[in-house]
């Protein structure tokens, strides 16, 4: 490095007149620490425009210190009592109006706390409701459940009947008789065991002083074996035993039932084959 | 005062220290914003914005980058420069060349140029025409190097010697004030 051609260049001129963009000026700064003779030259140079800037102008008026040290003081004032200006202006409105900020906040509070409870109310009553539409549907499905219990008891005991006897089916018709066309009643009967089933499948309701009863009809003319419920649809009825029989019928008796049939009344009549 | 003590002065903003550092310093500073702005109010308005300036900016002053004459030298050339860059400026006189500038402050003050001083033609004297036009265009009116040579279409490395060579007649000027 030819620090002579460095000095020489008049990069250090421009950098004392800050006529260097920031690279430059910190090459300059580095090459001014490597080199006290580029150092030593810089100083020369600032000293020598401080002795030309003050060899080459007029003073600045008086008036103008004047005036800089005006301003000087002023802020100086400012600054030192600015804090204190400050409290002052701090302390003067809420002096003022006390409550005021509580008021506000207050109002602002009630405001937030009555949407809030509106909304969670509204909430609390949406929530009940919907608890007791749940608690209703789950009691109608346990009523549900407890009926389906009930009825899968009674056709497994039914079926558990048919399968383990040896039944015969004896269907019984009103066709042909005058009280009802379209009855129909079936008959399982056991001849062993001598039980007798009974599913009504079609047969019309009676009034409240009227049963239909059932009959076994045998050599010795027939035996009343029981009560029928016509609503029981399709269900297997337990009626009592039957040793012997040719044919079963159904006929309409005062409630109760009789001692021999009204064959008056006979509604339906099936033969044994 | 040493100038360490001066810039604690300062940063503490103490009334004696800003005093001295005026009296020292005032007239050089002043002196470059008057060869920029030739109007004396104008100038004088620049200088006291400039100045407090420098009362306030001093913590950002960097010892490492230059003496603090150097410093407070540019804050008082830019301000004078953005000035000359306002619109406020382009409505007054602008074309102010050095001769202007010499023959000006003399008809105006007569003798205030030279009471302490050898005055700004005298110390222009000695330079050629080249160092002149190089000396009033970054020194006085300050143009960058660069602007320099494109206006008048010298080679960069040109004005920077010119610049410098300039400089070393003022120094030897300067040395014998």
């Amino acid at each position: 490095m030819d620090i002579q051609a460095y000095i020489s260049s008049g990069k250090l001129e421009l950098f004392v007149l800050g006529d260097l963009n920031e690279t430059e000026q910190q090459e300059v700064l580095s090459m001014a620490k490597k080199y006290p003779e580029i150092q030593k030259e810089i100083a020369e140079i600032e000293a020598a425009m401080f002795a030309f800037d003050q060899a080459s102008g007029p003073e600045p008026s008086p008036a103008v210190k004047n005036k800089i040290f005006a301003s000087l003081d002023a802020e100086r004032e400012s600054e030192g009592t600015s804090d204190e200006y400050l409290e002052k202006e701090v302390k003067l409105y809420p002096a003022a109006n006390p409550w005021k900020p509580f008021a506000v906040a207050a109002s602002l509070t009630a405001v937030i706390a009555i949407g809030a409870a509106a909304y969670f109310g509204y909430r609390y009553y949406e929530a009940e409701e919907r608890v007791l539409l749940a608690l209703e549907q789950n009691a109608s499905l346990a009523e549900n459940l407890q009926r389906t219990e009930f009825r899968l008891d009674q056709l497994d005991a039914d079926t558990k009947q048919l399968l383990s006897g040896n039944f015969d089916r004896v269907p019984m018709k009103g066709e042909g008789l005058p009280m009802q066309e379209d009855a129909r009643v079936d008959v399982f009967w056991d001849r062993e065991s001598q039980e007798v089933f009974l599913s009504v499948n079609q047969l019309a309701s009676l009034d409240e002083n009227s049963d239909y009863q059932l009959w076994a009809i045998g050599e010795d003319g027939p035996v009343g074996i029981g009560l029928v419920d016509s609503e029981a649809r399709l269900n297997l009825q337990s009626m009592q035993a039957a040793g012997e029989a040719q044919a079963f019928a159904i006929t309409i008796e005062p409630k109760g039932g009789s001692e021999s049939p009204t064959l008056e009344k006979l509604v339906v009549l099936g033969e044994v084959s | 005062m040493e100038e360490q003590d001066l810039i604690k002065g300062l940063q503490v903003s103490d009334r004696q220290v800003q005093e001295y550092l005026y009296e020292k310093y005032s007239r050089a500073l002043y002196g470059i914003i008057r060869r920029i702005i030739f109007d004396q109010e104008l100038a004088e308005e620049v200088f006291h914005d400039a100045f407090l300036k420098i009362t306030k900016k001093i913590g950002s002053y960097d010892e490492s980058k230059g003496r603090l004459y150097t410093w407070m030298a540019n804050i008082c050339r830019n301000a004078a420069i953005d000035k000359t860059r306002s619109k406020e400026f382009s409505k007054s006189s602008k074309t102010n060349t050095i001769d202007d500038y010499v023959y000006g402050m003399e008809s105006e003050s007569g003798t205030a140029a030279t009471v302490d001083g050898i005055g700004v033609r005298e110390l222009m004297e000695d330079l050629n025409e080249e160092q002149r036009l190089v000396m009033e265009c970054i020194y006085f009116k300050g143009y960058t190097h660069t602007e320099v040579a494109e206006a008048h279409a010298i080679p960069l490395g040109t004005v920077k010697s010119r610049v410098r060579s300039a400089l070393q007649v003022l120094k030897k000027k300067a040395d014998k004030i």
